[in-house]
């Protein structure tokens, strides 16, 4: 082993990182000068929002960064005593799959679909190892079942569509296991999957961990996470390192204030009291929702119902917030925009304030957008990347007619966004001007500025980072006080969920599994569904 | 350990997410990857060029486009020289020519002749022309009285190759203008309805579409051409045909729009302006289009030198533009015999300025597509 002075006992050990990507705004440092080790058998968590360089930190350790990037001339990644980046690129090619490998978060898009799983696992085997064909699909199916895919041998020959998010994900941590790695990259592997099947590959990556030796540096944004798996945890934000040290420690007793934002930033509070004699403001009777899809061959044709929303009632009084909880295809986001007919219902009937609006034209519906607004999921995808602010926060006004002049209207604009805590400034700057969660704040001032009873919350901060999902939970809360507004929130996070919920409808596959008062559903889960829901998100000391 | 903000442990300074400054937007974004590709800003400047032809065409050509000289028939093209071993260097001139009929086959052939020589001049007077309601007779160069300069020849009826080249770019690249600018609308318009709207009217258009498609196009234009009226004006022959020509290049576009429709169809933006109650037409033209205006700008860029290409090709045999417009296809169909090709390849030059036209509006094209990427920010 070359002198390299570095501690023998750290088989990672990245010292002085630095990656700057070349843009045509300039340059950008993404990774500012960061030093940390990775010990045999440990696991470090690196933490960090979007835009922290954590996943970048991991990609120039594997040397496939984008080619824009550079890393500087002073860094230095030394794996088991030689320096990674002074490899050739055969060498590293060598490295990477069979020392060190990497599980990404999107087990849709890793798995070349038009590969059977087996051949895909078998390719890893067979570029590292001398070893025949037949004996390599042996090794394929011994790896399908100790990540515990059901039936193994039968998988192998399947193709990637027909597996689950979270069996996909297995067969990416089959495929970087093959060769009995010394490091294991995740980032972020759990991030697309649903919060059960989360804590199902958690505990999976914890076993498998323990019964190879193997060291993982997982990369996240989920606090949760670290604190089911890690033994030591990086910080980092703007590329920076601000504090690394034991889990334990960093949770118990943060030294970096950002640390401690980070850990108070977990959402917190209860629901304001509702009063006992609220009105009804929306409600769905018998809500169906199904979706018909053809299949078949063109003499034989199919028609297959997909039932989203199986004959479902629903009722949200005055100032309260009913949260509507599930995993991804529950059907909750169909029957949040079947409420407000954004989504044709099949059957079932809405009343607003006292009046059907289910049987009412997409002409006669108008009239009631103005109460019934909406705030979607992505704030990427939400906003007309062409549009001004101005010209985004103004359209319902406009089309609605309200406020006689520009200038009137203009002030009602700049009262929404002073109502979201925008600045005033921001009325003439595009979309993508704007971080993730000032975008959701625009999008809650589109919805505000028309001064609505009811907005429906289709899992408005799940695409935000923590910190910026407490502070859009204040702004909600806060909102909601001030106008009593009534909200139809859908979430698969229930830690959200219990902060600003009065009650709460579990679903799946259409179906109530369970309803009552938040506290009581969280409290005393009845239906193991709810149970796995409860104890993925909020028993955080797994 | 504590950074700076330490003094607020919270609030908008503890977030990861950094304000940002400065940003551009998604068209200052496109201008600034546009400037960095060479190929691309030949081809703006190529266009460009063009441009300025057509427009200033009559000032820049020597000779209108159909005055004639029934004394220089088919004359070679004429060097520009500065040197002359009497004289030494001089005003740039043209020599004459001399002609002489081959006794056996009574080819006429010409060659130069230093007696007669004629001095190009700058901005002399020459044949009016117009320009916005205003009539002028000044041209960029030309000679004395009496003398006459031909860069690239005269053809059958000696008339100027050069000018009748120059003057060409007008009609080609206005039919390459209208039949795009006429595609795009109907296309658009057609595409963005039935991506939209969906359902028995997308089934009705889209089989119009591929019964468009379906024609073998050649002989299609070969036969709609035919049923023009031969002896109506030239102006109403041009419309005509430009209508033809739009009839069968709309339908492309109309699929690409429709499928960017669709998927357009259920973004959230898309939904949440039906969520604050616009109506469709709104909708369509606020949120829709403008998402797709960079892929429609591209394919105009590229549709341009196309529909160009089709004219010339058409005008060539005989069935597009007719005299007394000029078209560089029309002009082509003078040599349409192998006969007078070889008599006189000259009259070959406008393929050269065909050829300049499409590669400056490919190269433009390519060089568009490749700055409106919206993912690139290298």
């Amino acid at each position: 082993m070359p002198e390299t002075g570095h501690s023998s006992e750290a088989l990672l050990e990245v010292r002085n990182l630095s990656v700057q990507f070349r843009t045509l705004s300039g340059s950008l440092l993404a990774v500012r000068g960061s030093s940390f080790s990775v010990s045999r058998g440990e696991t470090l968590a690196v933490v960090g929002e979007s835009g922290s360089g954590k996943s970048v930190t991991a990609r120039a350790i594997m040397r496939m960064l984008a080619e824009t990037a550079s890393i500087s001339e002073t860094s230095e990644v030394y794996f088991k005593g030689r320096n990674l980046l002074k490899l050739s690129d055969i060498e590293m090619q060598r490295i990477r799959g069979d020392r060190i490998t990497m599980i990404f978060q999107e087990p849709l898009t890793s798995l070349n679909p038009i590969y059977r799983i087996g051949d895909q696992v078998a390719e890893i085997i067979l570029r590292h190892r001398k070893i025949s064909k037949k004996n390599a699909r042996s090794e394929v199916v011994r790896l399908l079942d100790e990540v515990q895919i059901p039936d193994p041998e039968a998988r192998a020959s399947q193709y990637p569509h027909q597996l689950s998010g979270g069996q996909r994900q297995r067969v990416m941590i089959a495929m970087a296991l093959a060769n009995e790695p010394d490091l294991l990259i995740a980032d972020e592997p759990t991030t697309a999957l649903d919060v059960t099947v989360q804590a199902e590959i958690l505990a999976l990556l914890k076993d498998l961990q323990k019964s190879h030796g193997m060291a993982i540096m997982l990369i996240t944004h989920d606090l949760g996470v670290v604190r089911k798996t890690s033994d030591r945890v990086c910080v980092m934000r703007r590329g920076e390192i601000l504090e690394q040290g034991l889990a334990e420690q960093i949770f118990n007793s943060p030294k970096h204030p950002y640390t401690r934002h980070l850990i108070d930033s977990e959402p917190s509070g209860r629901p304001d009291p509702l009063p006992k004699d609220a009105l009804e403001i929306i409600g769905g009777k018998g809500m169906k929702t199904v979706f018909k899809i053809k299949h078949g061959s063109f003499f034989n044709r199919k028609t297959l119902d997909l039932v989203a929303v199986n004959d479902l009632s629903l009722s949200v009084r005055a100032g309260e917030t009913l949260g509507i909880v599930g995993e991804s295809g529950s059907g909750k986001s169909t029957l949040g925009m079947s409420l407000i007919r954004l989504q044709e219902p099949t059957a079932g009937e809405i009343k607003f304030q006292g009046r059907r609006i289910d049987k009412l034209s997409k002409q006669e519906m108008r009239g009631f957008r103005t109460d019934l607004q909406v705030v979607f999921q992505d704030p990427f995808s939400s906003l007309n990347p062409r549009m001004i602010v101005r010209q985004i926060v103004a359209e319902g006004l406009v089309v609605n007619n309200i406020g006689a002049s520009g200038k009137e209207r203009e002030k009602l604009v700049r009262e929404a966004l002073d109502e979201v805590q925008l600045e005033p400034d921001s009325l003439d700057r595009f979309p993508n001007e704007f971080s993730g969660g000032q975008r959701q704040r625009i999008a809650i001032a589109r919805a505000m500025v028309m001064r609505p009873k009811f907005i429906l919350l289709d899992e408005p901060t799940s695409a935000l980072d923590l910190s910026i999902q407490a502070q859009i939970i204040d702004l909600l809360r806060e909102l909601r006080r001030k106008h009593d507004l009534s909200y139809l929130f859908i979430s698969h996070d229930l830690k959200v969920v219990k902060a600003l919920c009065h009650r709460v409808i579990v679903m799946r596959d259409g179906d109530v599994v369970e309803q009552g008062q938040t506290a009581d559903v969280l409290d005393n889960p009845k239906t193991d569904y709810t149970k796995r829901l409860v104890h993925a998100a909020l028993d955080t000391f797994a | 350990m504590a950074g700076p903000e330490s003094a607020s442990p919270s609030g908008q300074g503890m977030n990861a997410e950094a304000k940002a400054a400065h940003s551009f937007t998604y068209w200052q974004l496109v201008r600034l990857r546009f400037r960095r590709n060479a190929y691309g800003m030949a081809g703006l400047f190529g266009c460009l060029f063009i441009i300025f032809l057509a427009i200033f065409a009559e000032f820049l050509s020597p000779y209108a486009s159909h005055q004639s000289n029934r004394d220089l028939l088919y004359t070679p093209p004429q060097w520009i020289k500065i040197y002359d071993p009497v004289n030494g260097f001089q005003r740039p001139f043209v020599y004459g020519f001399k002609e002489d009929m081959d006794p056996n086959t009574f080819e006429i052939t010409f060659s130069s002749d230093p007696e007669r020589k004629s001095v190009i001049r700058f901005f002399v007077e020459g044949s009016e022309w117009s320009l916005l309601g205003l009539t002028f007779n000044t041209h960029l160069f030309g000679t004395d009285e009496g003398s006459t300069v031909h860069l690239l020849g005269t053809d059958n009826l000696g008339r100027d190759v050069f000018s009748r080249m120059i003057i060409g770019t007008r009609i080609s690249l206005l039919m390459g203008l209208v039949v795009m600018a006429t595609a795009l609308a109907i296309g658009t318009l057609i595409g963005v309805t039935a991506g939209f709207f969906g359902g028995f009217y997308d089934l009705v258009i889209q089989r119009i579409v591929e019964f468009f498609k379906a024609f073998p196009d050649l002989p299609l234009y070969l036969a709609l051409t035919a049923i023009l009226p031969r002896r109506a004006d030239a102006v109403l022959i041009f419309v005509m045909f430009a209508g033809i020509l739009v009839l069968l290049r709309w339908a492309d576009l109309s699929r690409e729009v429709r499928g960017k429709v669709i998927s357009m169809r259920r973004l959230e933006y898309v939904r949440a302006a039906e969520a604050v109650g616009a109506s469709n037409g709104r909708i369509l033209f606020r949120h829709v289009v403008p998402n797709i205006s960079s892929h429609l700008i591209v394919w105009a860029t590229y549709q341009l030198p196309e529909v160009i290409l089709l004219e010339s090709f058409l005008s060539f045999l005989g069935v597009g533009i007719q005299p007394p417009l000029v078209s560089w296809g029309a002009m082509l169909n003078q040599i349409l015999d192998f006969q007078s090709f070889s008599a006189a390849p000259w009259m070959m030059s406008p393929v050269g300025m065909i050829i300049i036209t499409v590669m400056a509006f490919n190269a433009f094209g390519d060089g568009l597509r490749d700055a409106m990427d919206p993912y690139s920010n290298a």
